[in-house]
């Protein structure tokens, strides 16, 4: 059964088995058995056969499956994590290959959602989780009935304005989560458990305006995987209730240049922050939301999102579309072509990337002339 | 003396990691945000969102500062 499933997916011939290994196969039976499938963790004393009972019956939502979100999503599935949800908006470009570890090229070929082709990679590698994938933009519309029902909340996405939106959840919902970042060869993670840690915005005052991002500074992959399995191992302690092991500081590393620091969290809670002190969550308040216009610096695209989801059928929009130039479909997306310029890029939850400008003024009349308002 | 450590993008911007500034009593994590925002206009926009470390401790608030304290600024990271 092994032998024939990796003959279906190579080229060449694998290395004849050793007898050991025939004898091993003949054993397991066709699907690995989960008494060893967790052998290793099993053994690592911290965790052991009542962690591993913990974390299969854990929810976890990684919020953004780029890079991080990768790793994290990686880990989760692979540890025994009963539930994880993963949650993008994205979909795969060549661009993302060189650290985004679960996507291939046949994925960018095909414009793949990102939750949706890690989904399809990590079923592989344990059939026993429930994987929940999401294509969407988190939004004050949606976020708390994407991440109100886990245990954990994993940070893997790439900007502040998500991440006090998740903020507001966790502290709202009492919800421990772990905050990543990294960009060029820096990176930083905290782990904040609301009302015991200080909380996002005890931490940060202000959502920070500009700073640099992987699109104009560049990364590289080793930071990625260093700062995403530092918050996979505090959110693993998080699950298995082992307190006096986590973490309690900010820590910092550039691993270009060699160096690393950390600051203490411990007792510094913000006793004025509108969250975790005075239980205002400003992120989460819908008044005066309208449908918003973003322009994602340095990806020449500017994404409209619907303030409720609007359900958008995509086969008549490929009938509408299909005479004014060239669309491509996939089961979750549909690109339209316009003026050989710009590329449409259109899901059925009414959200729209307009590629190929910055500027929202002309993504807001292309929305308007092909979508409608 | 206080010693200013400025990490990341905010030394870059400053062109050194370290600044001296001279300390007095009564003095507050507040007074050394004024007093570098004035010395380096260009950190000024930086400094609102910067996390604030006072002997590698989180300084969440105006947080009073001895003589000899290091106070850091941290800009967060974005990207992932
Ligand atoms: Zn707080």
């Amino acid at each position: 059964m092994l032998l024939i499933v990796r003959l279906k997916h190579t080229n060449h011939l694998p290395p004849p088995l050793s007898e050991a290994q025939v004898a091993g196969n003949s054993l397991i039976g066709a699907c690995p058995s989960m008494d060893t499938r967790y052998s290793r963790q099993l053994l690592f004393a911290p965790i052991g056969k009542e962690g591993q009972k913990k974390l299969g019956a854990s929810r976890v939502a990684i919020v953004g499956a780029g890079a991080l979100g990768a790793v994290l999503a990686n880990h989760m599935v692979r540890a025994g994590v009963g539930f994880v949800r993963i949650i993008d908006r994205d979909f795969v470009e060549p661009s993302n290959l060189q650290r985004q570890m679960l996507y291939d090229e046949e994925d960018a070929a095909n414009h793949l959602p990102k939750a949706a082709a890690a989904a399809e990679k990590l079923k592989k590698v344990n059939s026993e989780v429930i994987i929940d994938p999401v294509i969407a933009d988190v939004t004050a519309v949606n976020a708390e009935e994407l991440l109100a029902d886990c245990d954990l909340i994993l940070d893997g996405t790439d900007n502040f304005a998500i991440r006090f939106l998740i903020n507001d959840v966790a502290v709202k919902h009492n919800i421990p989560w772990v905050y990543g970042g990294a960009v060029s060869a820096k990176g930083m993670f905290a782990t904040i458990r609301p009302h015991v840690t200080p909380c996002l915005r005890c931490l940060i005052p202000e959502p920070p305006s500009g700073g640099e991002t992987c699109d104009t500074a560049g990364v590289i992959g080793p930071i990625i995987h260093i700062v995403a399995s530092y918050q996979a191992v505090e959110g693993l302690k998080i699950l298995v209730g082992d307190q006096k092991h986590r973490n309690p500081h900010l820590e910092h590393m550039e691993i270009w240049r060699n160096f690393h620091t950390r600051i203490n969290l411990t007792d510094k809670k913000n006793p004025d922050c509108p969250a975790c002190g005075k239980g205002v969550f400003e992120f989460l308040d819908l008044s005066g939301k309208e449908d918003t216009f973003t322009s994602l610096c340095g990806r020449n695209s500017v994404q409209i999102s619907p303030t409720r989801d609007r359900h958008v059928n995509l086969d008549e929009l490929m009938e509408r579309f299909t005479p004014l130039g060239k669309v491509e479909r996939n089961k979750f997306l549909l690109r339209f072509h316009v003026d050989n310029h710009y590329i449409l890029v259109v899901f059925p939850n009414g959200r729209v990337v307009v590629q190929g400008t910055d500027d929202i003024t002309i993504a807001r009349s292309l929305y308007a002339k092909y979508i409608g308002a | 003396m206080i010693t200013i450590k400025l990490f990341a993008a905010m030394a870059e911007e400053a062109g050194k990691e370290t600044i001296e500034m001279t300390w007095q009593e009564g003095m507050t994590t507040e007074d050394v945000k004024r007093w570098l925002a004035e010395q380096y206009p260009s950190l000024a926009s930086r400094i609102p969102a910067a996390m604030v470390a006072v002997n590698q401790e989180f300084a969440a608030f105006a947080n009073p500062l001895q003589d000899g304290d290091e106070v850091a600024f941290i800009p967060p990271v974005s990207g992932g």
